[in-house]
């Protein structure tokens, strides 16, 4: 499960590469490029079929990925085909949109505000609440696992499980997770569940609630 | 004075009384003295995979209703020296036990004998706290599917409350085919999840279903792999220092590829 993107897979009538829901074709060939070189053994002259699982792929890029293959791997594509239904893209929160880049600067004074530093892992069934202040968990929030701060939350590992920021009322606070991957955020009275299978982008996220009053993820750059 | 171990999971047939079976088994084959307890009480199956069901004349709920001493309660396994049963009661259930009780049956076990095994039920109720109340270390028994790991995270966390230390995890029931092809998630996946000390891997094998109905522990078998793992794992609880087993060298996804890209 290291590549989330592209997968490959023998079947039957030969090679499969599997292309998951993705926000560019940047991401999608260094992801081609990890998932070849995982492979031991050379995979020069071979074929192989493109199952893209969503039609996120415009034709022009298919073309260039295509030749991409051909030229660096001497990878043949021998077909295409694409999943008729449209997957939703792999956003944290299912009703938001992902944002890449961070646009909007709503950040309060945090200068008063007191934390707590949790220095565990918060695990299935376990509840870290502070109310008075922002919560960082040098660990994991596994499935399962709860933490509700008054202010931010910081999560030095991978939040996997529900995070509340903001329980009383502050609608500014923040959510930040070296890797995101929560069953429900909620930050104030706002609330988002996550879309199914949700995986872990490989780099830090940040949840707010943005300029159309919904929660978004987007990748974590600096305040 | 003997270690107590409770070989736990939070979910259910996941390998507890196999595992406790075996790696009681594979100790008093290394020439430990081993008391392998059932804390199932009411739904009680470990004598059943040690083979003894038909030589239970009393269980725990005689010693602690003190009808019998706890020497007398204790079954031996004729096989191998130094093993024996202590038998849950199948007539009560699990609320007519008190953790302390179990806790006193655990130190006077720990007197006599290298390691004392205690056989978990599943679930985080009274059960568990039972089989937990007297144990030094813990096993957390998992597969590697998501509901066996939230669960046993769940279990490391109230093992973790209760100041139990240190908890290792054997990971059971492991098909290096499934993970090769992207359906199983792998060694690494689990551990980044549950974040404590890996003490074994127990590879799929279908050799547990034939031992367990014939009641005969896997490791009296030399050759089977589940066999050698808990060897390895029995190895490690003694203290030697054995490297993890790679399963995941010959996975089938390698071997498919291999196939393909040699044809054309």
């Amino acid at each position: 499960m290291a590549n989330s993107i592209v997968a490959l897979r023998a079947y039957g009538d030969g090679l499969h590469l599997i292309i998951r829901p993705h926000l560019s074709i940047a991401e999608v060939e260094a992801a081609i490029q990890q998932e070849i070189s995982r492979m031991n053994r050379s995979l020069a002259g071979t074929s192989v079929q493109i199952d893209l699982k969503s039609p996120t792929l415009k034709e022009e890029e298919i073309e260039l990925l295509s030749s991409k293959l051909q030229e660096t791997y001497d990878l043949t594509v021998r077909g295409v085909e694409v999943a008729d239904e449209p997957i939703a893209p792999p956003i944290a929160a299912a009703p938001t949109t992902h944002i890449i880049s961070q646009t909007t600067d709503t950040r309060p004074s945090r200068d008063s505000e007191l934390s707590r530093i949790v220095p565990n892992t918060i695990r299935s069934g376990q509840t870290e609440e502070f109310p008075q202040g922002s919560l960082i968990i040098y660990g994991d929030v596994n499935s399962g696992g709860e933490v509700k701060a008054g202010g931010d939350i910081v999560v030095l590992g991978t939040l996997r499980g529900s995070a509340y920021a903001g329980m009383n009322g502050r609608l500014s606070a923040v959510i930040i997770a070296m890797d995101f991957a929560p069953l429900k955020l909620q930050i104030g009275n706002y609330v988002n569940r996550s879309s199914v299978n949700q995986q872990p982008r490989g780099y830090p996220e940040i949840a707010r609630i943005g300029a159309e009053d919904v929660i978004i993820v987007e990748k974590f750059v600096k305040f | 004075m003997g270690k107590v171990i409770v070989v736990t999971s939070g979910k259910g047939g996941v390998g507890k009384t196999t595992s406790t079976a075996n790696l009681g088994t594979a100790l008093a084959l290394l020439g430990k003295t081993v008391v392998v307890v059932d804390a199932d009480v009411g739904l009680r199956n470990l004598d059943i995979v040690m083979g003894l069901e038909s030589r239970i004349v009393y269980t725990s709920m005689d010693v602690i209703e003190k009808q019998c001493e706890l020497s007398k309660a204790l079954v031996r396994d004729r096989r191998v020296d130094g093993l024996m049963l202590l038998a849950a009661s199948q007539k009560n259930n699990k609320d007519d036990i008190q953790p302390e009780q179990m806790k006193a049956i655990c130190d006077k076990l720990r007197t006599a004998h290298d390691f004392v095994l205690v056989d978990s039920p599943a679930g985080i109720e009274r059960g568990f706290s039972n089989a937990s109340a007297g144990a030094d270390e813990a096993i957390v028994v998992t597969t590697p599917d998501v509901s066996a790991i939230r669960d046993a995270d769940r279990i490391i966390g109230l093992l973790q409350n209760a100041r139990i230390e240190p908890i290792n995890l054997v990971l059971n029931r492991f098909s290096p085919e499934l993970v090769g092809n992207g359906s199983m998630m792998d060694q690494a996946d689990v551990l980044d999840i549950l974040n404590i000390n890996l003490i074994g891997v127990v590879p799929e094998d279908s050799g547990v279903i034939t031992s367990t109905n014939r009641g005969i522990p896997l490791v009296y078998e030399d050759g089977s792999p589940g066999a050698q793992a808990y060897m390895r794992i029995a190895r490690r609880l003694t203290g030697q220092r054995i490297p993890i087993h790679d399963f995941e060298q010959k996975g089938l996804f390698s071997n498919i590829l291999n196939w393909f890209t040699r044809k054309r």
